[in-house]
């Protein structure tokens, strides 16, 4: 049985650090998980929810963001839960990382580094939250 | 793999507009969630059996109530309900005598404008226990609660007895197994969450306890808990002449709660009206705003 963890904040730039130290806690001893893999976890979910602090909870009062961490045999799987507004997947191109940094775009660099950071994302809109999925295979 | 996001503009329903139930509907698949409304366009019995399922058996019999035909020892009907055709709204109402100021069980349930559901009151009264007419002023007008207007020495008297603002008499320590009850419903009916909206301070904070996260307003509840600290700008707040600012409150939900309905917020330039919470069915949130708190 997976060996899960969970933990709730509020949607605000502060959470980013308990977020951090939560990861850093429960993926301590696991096997699998050294420092670059824990790097990974951190960064994703720090780009995520940035993401919906800054855009999911835009214009409201901000609600919770949720984040459940789970462990399974070779593989961490960490489901961020949120009830803002949700996103949709559009059709813009990956951004450009070699170009001069005067042409780069400011965003669309979040899903890019999450995208660098785990081995599969997945986004879905539930009537129970906005959920995005996201999976570290480990090896 | 998605590859960029962007703000949804138009959230899309929970559940389609579907007619009148069916059987072959039944049929098909067990996971399309039902609303309100479908189950008020029911044929009565079939209403009631199902909606029977909201009112926890043993409320019911602690009050010498048949748990199946909702009629008391004098054979009087003793629980009510309202869930008419053509309507998206159950309430249900439960008293221990034919006097409906002996009411000690309300739950009102709808569907919303995405056909979720909202919880749109519940209340728990013991109905042994004192009476605070908090409910109207002195000139008998309607307080909704004490948020359209007040009746402050009833207020002030329930205070002193020990409860919330917005009860009218003390609980009745069954909030859990309403809230088992209402999930183990819902998720007949083929939902995976519901929401309400806190009318105070102190519900609020049940409802976390009861594994609620916030749709909007946690943050709010962080602020509010940094404030009552000493020094913080709530905290600063109480003192002076008011029965419903003294010093001691801060450390409490109920006091937090009565400073609240008094207007405290005043000083954070916010209003107690915007604070919305979703229910997770068979999850529990984890959210905690005031850690270790004393009720």
């Amino acid at each position: 049985m997976a060996e899960t963890f969970r933990i709730a904040r509020a949607a605000h730039l502060e959470a980013l650090e308990d977020f951090r130290a939560f990861i850093k806690v429960h993926c301590a001893g696991k096997n699998g998980i050294n420092d670059e893999v824990l790097y990974d976890l951190q960064l994703a979910v720090d780009e995520a929810c940035t993401n919906i602090i800054t855009h999911g909870y835009n214009d409201m009062d901000p609600g919770s963001i949720i984040l459940d961490l789970e462990f399974a045999r070779d593989q961490v799987l960490i489901t961020i839960t949120d009830f803002g507004h949700s996103f949709e997947p559009g059709n813009a191109p990956t951004p450009d990382i070699h170009a001069p940094i005067e042409e780069r775009k400011e965003s669309g660099f979040g899903i890019f580094f999450i995208q660098q950071s785990v081995d599969h994302m997945d986004y879905k809109v539930t009537e129970d939250g906005n959920k995005l999925i996201l999976t570290k295979i480990l090896k | 793999m998605l590859k960029y996001f962007r703000i949804k503009q138009q959230p899309d329903k929970v559940v389609p507009d579907l007619g009148a139930i069916s059987l072959s509907m039944l049929e098909r698949d067990a996971t399309l969630p039902f609303t309100i409304r479908q189950l008020n366009n029911l044929p009565e019995a079939i209403k009631h059996r199902l909606y029977r399922g909201l009112v926890p058996s043993s409320l019911l019999t602690r009050f010498g109530i048949d748990p199946i035909q909702w009629r008391g020892a004098n054979k009087e009907m003793l629980v009510f309900i309202k869930a008419d055709p053509e309507t998206e709204k159950v309430l249900i109402t439960a008293q221990s005598t034919s006097d409906p100021n002996d009411e000690f069980f309300a739950l009102e349930l709808s569907d919303n404008s995405l056909n979720g559901i909202e919880l749109n009151l519940i209340m728990l009264n013991d109905p042994t226990a004192p009476r605070y007419s908090i409910d109207y002023n002195e000139e008998g007008q309607p307080t909704l609660f004490g948020t359209l207007r007040r009746n402050l020495k009833a207020e002030e008297d329930a205070k002193q007895a020990g409860l919330a603002p917005g009860q009218v008499r003390a609980g009745l320590n069954a909030s859990r197994m309403v809230f088992e009850h209402i999930e183990a419903f819902l998720a007949m009916l083929g939902h995976r969450a519901y929401f309400l909206e806190p009318l105070t301070y102190a519900s609020a904070w049940v409802f976390e306890r009861r594994g609620f996260a916030y749709v909007r307003g946690h943050k709010l509840m962080d602020d509010i808990h940094r404030e009552f600290q000493t020094g913080g700008a709530l905290f600063k707040g109480l003192g002076g002449g008011s029965a419903f600012r003294k010093l001691d409150q801060a450390s409490t939900v109920r006091g937090r709660a009565w400073a609240i309905h008094d207007g405290i917020l005043d000083v954070l330039d916010v209003r107690w009206d915007k604070i919305r919470m979703v229910k997770q069915i068979g999850r529990h949130a984890g959210v905690e705003t005031f850690p270790k708190a004393i009720y």
